[in-house]
This record gives structure tokens, sequence and C-alpha cells, in this order.
């Protein structure tokens, strides 16, 4: 393998990890997935865009500003309809977040059409390719979601780890009637976890409209992102981040050396080979299996 | 014992009616009284309305439909069936419920700290903190230990200590000695007098196992069947022949299944044999 | 044999029921000859999604199997078609039993993850395979330089052969009833009982002596047959094949008819397939009176408005447009009951109210 097809790859599992991030925080906190998760994250690259116009010539606030909206996404996705299914079975969720991937592609194209639109332009910033060893280049953009990603799950790592809110999400997952009774709001910590769900996911779709742009397709990244979660298991950040590595790693070798065409359909299989041999994933939990 | 019967009591509950799935009665009227600074037993065999009657008071939570259909639940004064978990917690009412009573995949330290102490600042949680560990000495070298991996009586220490950094008033306990070896047993009733004695706190204790019950409290309810059959100071309830005969195991041969049963037979039945 | 679910679409109940049966059908024999070209299309296709939708309602709706996987299913029946004809330019008798076929492994396929996998992890092997599915049409279709799909010629028996909208809205009729009739036995059968216990929980059903395994795989077989034949229907009734008219938002749409309708109701199944195949059409006729800014995205509209509709029955309506119709008409007997306190009882009420879950 050439070092330039390692560093796709390691590109391409940054985007996956990213991703992930989300489905793996909303699931370990209330055991929903959430299936609009790729739209959501599409909302966000949109916002960069009308922040980007609003203020093109002050890219930091720009980005501050869609950073900000897409914590606040989540707030407001929990708290108006989210929240009304607490308790409720795992599935009508499931189904309820189906309906709102559905409802934001929708709104979308009603808002920003099937154009695409290229936030990095309008900031004047060009994306030159950089020659990180010899004979291997990737794009700035590229580079900086490496960086993130690295950034951000250390930080979700140290917040999980040490501080007491996130001490109370580890709790909420595990145990929410325990952590009811020993005074923690759920509601909260939900609505917490839907923010930095899509607090991530948005710096993802952010970063991938700074290096390619966005258009009303993106969301189909959220959902190849889906398997890199699953295989490291559902409830599990440590994994998430290696199986975005084995999806990624699998989708490129199948476009370099079988058929482009597989790029869509190799996270699937990975999955499924993982769902037939372990289906709670690398690091999750076995005991996941039975709660839905 | 030691009832003031002029205080105001910290718990009330008068003739409760608790309904699952709306027809499916299993409390009949129950009234008790837990006086502020005692230790309250309420006993009966599986099935008899125990720990509905605990679930009426630390609050439903989608337990199977379950609602207070009667009757009514005063904290200190206040009217509180039917309300969420944490606005009881939030009150002082804290439960150490019979099972799932720790965060197993978190350490002893953090399941302590996960609680969401009522109005305490960051001084008086490390207090309550290092007070959990003064209170059950065993448990300061097991800090860093996940929770899952403790033994049972560790389980059960790890779980009134998270329930006293609640700061609760009123300390609800679902089945003190449920899996633990008498030696655990003991030692736990000791502590939780402690709890009593040095922190003021109340106790209501939900027991299977009469003896241990009778043993730590200072009165006892006894019910079944949804109704409270027998109810008065622990030392009086222990001396009872047809508690001793039918709860703690004393009686041989010709056993009554229930209290009631019993109290219809002529006095000086068979069962009394053995004394 | 008789118990509580037979009450559910009755065939031969009341003399009032059977009478309100033939002028459902004496409408829906004369439909095609007072209908415009467009509402029969519009029947037609609601025909074939009412085929489908039975088909995942079996499967979800009684069985408690979640799904995702009617868009694949529909493509792949559709591609039996579209690759024998052009293949081998088989006939219909060929194409449709193959399809059946397909389906039927297909099916088992599907359900084999079923065997270990419950609920939510279920829904998600379903939807890895719809991707295999999807990749496989599309892998033909570029390695034929098919930038266009797939053509098929209507379906031929000698010199005739079936084009107009009236034929195929007959044909298509047949297929729907044929199916309907499938589900309402296999519900009141053993094998629907079997499923209502493994909707319940398959430990208890296993407890209970049933098969589970044998019963669940013959969810899947079933449901995959009957939607491989729908997607094969569909490729003939359009006369061409694409694999990108089945995206993840078809599957979609029929998870949303089972929810509308009402889940685990057969009267359910076809409300829904009629209720998500009309909308889109309720929506652009709604769309003539929106600002012309909107006028080139209605299907963006649609899309928005479905998305809502659908989140508002799954927080407020969860028994569907058979709850609605239900408590409707709960709320009509209540009203002739205090009107008319001296009407016989047992009459007005036929049906069991508890009949659809």
């Amino acid at each position: 393998m050439s070092p330039q097809l390692i560093a796709n790859i390691v590109v391409l599992a940054a985007i996956y990890a990213l991703v992930s991030a989300g489905y793996v925080l909303v699931y370990r906190v209330s055991h929903v997935l959430n299936l609009a998760h790729g739209e959501l994250m599409m909302i966000g690259a949109y916002i960069l865009v009308a922040t980007a116009g609003l203020f093109s010539g002050n890219p930091i606030l720009a980005l501050l500003l869609a950073a900000v909206s897409g914590l606040v996404m989540g707030l407001v996705v929990y708290a108006v309809l989210m929240r009304w299914l607490t308790g409720e079975a795992v599935l009508a969720a499931v189904l309820v977040t189906i309906a709102l991937g559905i409802l934001l592609r929708g709104l979308s194209i009603l808002i920003w059409t099937t154009q695409q639109f290229y936030p990095a332009a309008i900031f004047g910033w060009r994306n030159p390719p950089v020659h990180i060893l010899p004979g291997v280049q990737i794009s700035v953009a590229s580079l900086a979601i490496v960086a993130l990603t690295i950034i951000v799950y250390a930080a979700l790592f140290l917040f999980l780890q040490f501080t007491a809110w996130g001490v109370r999400m580890r709790a909420a997952g595990q145990n929410p009637l325990l952590a009811e009774q020993r005074g923690i709001r759920l509601h909260a910590v939900y609505a917490l976890a839907w923010g930095l769900s899509t607090f991530t996911a948005s710096l993802a779709g952010m970063l991938l409209s700074l290096d390619s742009g966005v258009e009303s397709t993106m969301a189909t990244i959220g959902l190849k992102a889906f398997p890199a979660a699953l295989v490291g298991g559902l409830d599990s950040l440590f994994g998430a981040l290696v199986g975005a590595l084995i999806v990624a790693a699998a989708e490129i070798a199948a476009i370099q050396f079988v058929n482009p065409l597989l790029s869509d359909v190799v996270p699937f299989l990975v999955l499924l080979l993982v769902l037939a041999v372990r289906p709670w994933g690398l690091f999750g939990s076995r005991e996941q299996l039975d709660r839905v | 014992m030691t009832n003031v019967p002029q205080a105001a009591p910290l718990l009330a509950i008068d003739d409760l009616r608790v309904a699952y799935h709306r027809v499916a009665v299993a409390l009949h009227g129950v009234t008790l009284r837990v006086m502020p600074q005692t230790i309250v037993a309420l006993v009966g065999n599986n099935g008899a309305g125990k720990t509905t009657a605990l679930r009426a008071i630390s609050g439903f939570i989608g337990v199977d439909d379950a609602r207070v259909i009667g009757g009514s639940i005063r904290f200190a004064g206040r009217r509180i069936e039917n309300e969420p978990p944490h606005a009881n917690t939030a009150r002082g009412i804290v439960l150490v419920p019979e099972r799932d009573k720790v965060f197993p995949n978190l350490t002893v330290a953090e399941n302590l700290t996960v609680a969401a102490t009522r109005r305490a600042s960051s001084a008086e949680r490390r207090r309550l903190d290092e007070l959990v560990f003064a209170l059950f000495p065993a448990l300061a070298p097991l800090r860093a230990r996940l929770a899952g991996l403790l033994s049972g009586g560790e389980r059960q220490m790890l779980a009134f200590g998270s329930a006293i950094v609640c700061k609760p008033e009123l300390l609800l306990v679902d089945e003190l000695s449920l899996g633990l070896a008498p030696v655990v047993v003991d030692d736990l009733a000791r502590r939780v007098r402690a709890i009593r004695r040095e922190l003021g706190i109340t106790v209501l204790l939900v027991e299977q196992n009469v003896g241990v019950a009778l043993a730590i409290a200072d009165y006892g309810y006894v019910i079944e069947s949804g109704h409270v059959v027998l109810e008065g100071p622990a030392g009086e309830l222990r001396g009872r022949p047809e508690i001793q005969q039918f709860y703690l195991g004393l009686a041989t041969g010709n056993q009554v299944r229930r209290y009631r049963a019993l109290r219809e037979r002529p006095a000086n039945g068979p069962g009394d044999r053995r004394q | 044999m008789k118990d509580a679910g037979s009450s559910d679409l009755a065939l031969f109940g009341t003399p009032a029921r059977r009478i309100r049966l033939a002028v459902a059908l004496v409408a829906l024999l004369l439909l095609p000859f007072v209908a415009s070209p467009f509402l029969l299309d519009l029947a037609n296709q609601v025909l074939l999604a009412v085929i489908g939708a039975l088909a995942l309602m079996l499967l979800t709706g009684f069985a408690g199997l979640i799904s995702l996987g009617t868009a694949g299913l529909l493509g792949a029946g559709a591609y039996t078609v579209g690759v024998l004809v052009r293949e081998a330019a088989a006939a219909f008798w060929v194409t449709l039993p193959a399809a059946a076929l397909l389906g039927a492994i297909l099916g088992l396929v599907f359900g084999l993850p079923s065997l270990r996998l419950r609920g939510l992890y279920l829904a998600i092997s379903t939807l890895g395979l719809h991707f295999v599915v999807v990749y496989l049409g599309g892998e033909y279709e570029a390695r034929e330089a098919l930038s266009t799909g797939v053509m098929i010629d209507p379906p031929s028996i000698g010199r005739f052969s079936l084009t107009s909208d009236i034929g195929w809205y007959f044909v298509l009729l047949a297929f729907a009833a044929l199916a309907l009739l499938i589900s309402v036995n296999l519900k009141r059968s053993r094998t629907g009982r079997a499923w209502r216990a493994l909707r319940e929980r398959d430990v208890v059903a296993e407890a209970l002596g049933i098969d589970v395994h044998r019963f669940k795989l013959l969810a899947f077989v079933v449901s995959a047959t009957m939607t491989s034949v729908a997607g094969a229907l569909f490729a003939y009734y359009r006369n061409f094949v694409s694999i990108d008219a089945f995206s993840l938002y078809l599957t979609v749409q029929y998870v949303a008819m089972i929810i509308i309708g009402g889940m685990g109701s057969i009267p359910g199944a076809l409300l829904g397939a009629a209720f998500v195949m009309l909308f889109p059409y309720a929506i652009e006729a709604a769309a003539g009176f929106l600002p012309s800014r909107f006028g080139n995205v209605v299907f963006a509209l649609d899309y928005a408005a479905f998305g809502v509709v659908m989140i508002l029955f799954l927080l407020l309506e969860p028994a569907g447009l058979m709850g609605i119709w239900h408590r409707i008409r709960a709320a009509f007997a209540a009203r002739r009951a205090t009107s008319a306190p001296k009407s016989a009882p047992g009459s007005a009420s036929g049906s069991a109210p508890g009949s659809a879950p």
C-alpha cells in the first residue's frame, strides 16, 4: 500500500470518526439510534454557508456562530421532538429520527435548493494540497479534519471521564431509573447528549463543506459513517475510532483495487460481517443487544 | 418505644391504594406513620405489597403503569403521590433499591459524585464523600474500583453511600439483607443505626427477612395481600407468637400460610408446640 | 380457529357488513370505467403499494420483526424482470415466478440475522442488505452501460399484450386481492397466532413450544416473496427498471404506510398505502397556491410535509388512521347510545373495538 493510500485512509477514517461520535453519544446515553444524524450534519454545513454569507469578512465569527448553532440544533431537536418519546419504545424514537431526516432533507432543499455551495470561496480561502511527506499530499481542509477529530475525541474522553456532567451521562446511559433516583435530571442529560452529538456532526459538516462544498447529498456521508459506530460497538467512543479506521481502510482498498462503485456498499458489507460474527461490536458491551 | 406521640410524622401514609394498569389493585388502603429520626420496618412476604408501597413513596417512573388511585402520601406535611422520582429526591426522599443499586461501569468514587446533591457546595460534597468513607471504611480503599466488580456487601454499602450523598431526610431501603451473608447483614444493621444516630436520618426498611428488620427497627408494620395486618413497636412484635411462628420460622409442622388465617384459628393451636 | 383477530375484516359478518362489502366490491369494479386516466394511474399505484404494505405489515405488524429492506426487495423483484427480459427475452410466466423465488431466497437471507438479532440491530442488518441489493443493481447497470435503466416490454400472451391502464387495473386488483386474502388467512391461522406470540415476546413464545426460528424465517420469506412480486409488477407496469427508483426513501414510505395506517391492522395497511401514495399529489395540488419560487422544488416540499406527517402520527396517534377511525366510531356509538338508550345492544357494534391493537 502506498503512503498516499494510507493518508487517504486516515482522512476518510477521521471523517467517519467525527461523524460517528454523535451516533455513539446519543446511543450510549439514551439508547436511541439517530438516523437523522447525516441530515443534521448537512444542516450544520448549510448553517456555515449562511453565517459565511453574513460575515464573509470575519471567518472566525462565522465559524464560531455556526458551531454554536450546531450545539443549539441538538438541544432543540431534543426539546421539541425526542423528549416526548422518553420512556417509549426505542423503535418509535428511531422511526421519529427517520421522519426527522426526511423533513430536514426537504427543508434544506426548499431553503438552499440542490445547488452546491462553497463556504471557503465566500471567505476567499483556497484549499491547496499540502505535501506532508514526499509524494503524499492532502488538502489543508483534510488536514484540519484529522486534527479536529483528534481534538474532539480527546475532549469528549476528558469530558465523559472527569466532569460531573460527563459522569452523569455515563450513569444515565447505564441505569436511567437509578440515575433519576439519585437526583439526575434525565431530560437535561439527554438534551446535552443531543447537543454534543449535533455539535460534533456540525463540525464535521462544516469542515467537509470547506473542503469540497456542500449540496443536498451530503447526508449520505452520515449514513456511511454509521457502520463505523456499529463496528466498534454502539456504546464505545474508542470503538467508533477503531471502527472508522476499519471501514475507511476497507472502503479505500475496495475503490482502489476492486471497483469504485463499491464505495457506497463497502461500509455496509463490513457492517453485515460484524453483525453476523459479533453483533455487539468490537468494543461494545454485550448486554446492549438485549436492550432493544 | 421512643415514639413521641405529639410530634408530627415525617412520612404519613393514609388509606393508600395503588393499582397497576388501572385494574390490578396491589394495595388496599395502607396506613402508616414514620416519625422523624426513627427506623421503621415494613415487613411481609413476597407479593404482599411492600415494593409497591415503596415505589409509591419514592415516585413511579413508568413501572408497569402503576398509579396511586386513592388515599394520600404526605412527606413533611406535603402531598407527594404520583410525583417523579427526581422531584422526591430533591425533597429528601432517597431510595436504596433492591436490584441495580449502583452504576456498575462507574468507579466507587464516581458512583458517589454522580448524585446530584441538593444545595451542596463543592466543599460540602467533599465532606459528604468523606462522611461516606467514614461510615463505610471498607469502601475507602476501593475508591478507584469499578462498582460492577464489588462484592454484594460492598455494593450494598456503596448504595447506602450514594444515597447518603443525596442528603436524605428519609432513607428508603428495599431489602437490606437480600442475598447477603448473615455476618455482612449484622454489620450493615449496625451501620444503619449509626446513620440514624449520627446523621439524624429517618429510615424506612422494607424487608422480607422479618428477623433482621425487627432487630434494626424501632417500629414495625406487617403487610399481607395489600393490607396492614399488624403493627407495633419492634420489640413487642418480636415477642408476638404469631410473628415468631409465621415469619421467624420458629414453628414446625402444621404451619399457617397467612397471619390472618392464623388469627382466625383458636389460640394455642398445634403450631405452638415448640414453645 | 376463531380468535380475537378473526373479527378484524371478517368476510362473512352480519348482513349489514355483507352489504357494505358488496357495495365496496361493485365500486372497485366500476371505478376504472368512470375514472380519468390520471386517477386510474393513481389507483394502480395504490394497488401496487397495497401489496408491499401488506407484506411489511405481515412482517412488522404481525410478527414484530422490523425491516428496512422493502426498497431492496422491490428492487430485487423489478431487476429479476429487467435482467431476464434483457438477457433471455423471458415471458412474464417465467419472470414472475422467478421474482417470487428470488424474493423467497432473499427473505431467507434477510431473515437469517433475525435468529440472532432483535429490534434495532435487525433493522440495521436489513438496511445493510438493502445497500447490497442496490449495489448489485447499480453494478449491472454500469456494466451494461445502461445509463437510463432497463426497458421492458409489456407482458403478453399470444397477440394480446397488457398495455391499457384498465387492463392493468384489473390485474393489479387481482394481485392485491390475493395479497389481502393471504394476509387475512395467515393472520387467522396458527401461523398468525405464533407470530403474535413472537411479537409479544419471543422468550415466552419459545416457552409455549413455538418454533421461534421457523416462524421468524417464515415471516421473512412470505413477506419478501410478496414484496418481490410487487417489485416485478412495478417493473412491468412502468415498462422500465432503474435502480434509482429503489432508494431508502422508498423504504421509509412503506414503513410510513404501516405506521400511518395502524400497526398490526390489515385495513390499516390498505389505508396507509392509499394515504402515502396520494400524499404527494395532495402536496402538489397545495403547492399550486404557493409562490412560484416553490414550483420547481415540489418534491422537497413533499419530503418536508411527509416528514412532518410521520412525526405527528408517531407522537400523537401511534395507532394510526385505524386508531382515529376506531375513536370516531366509538364517539358515534356513544352519541347514539345517549340519544337512543333503548336501541338493542350488540347489532351496532359488530366487531370488537380491541381487534386492532
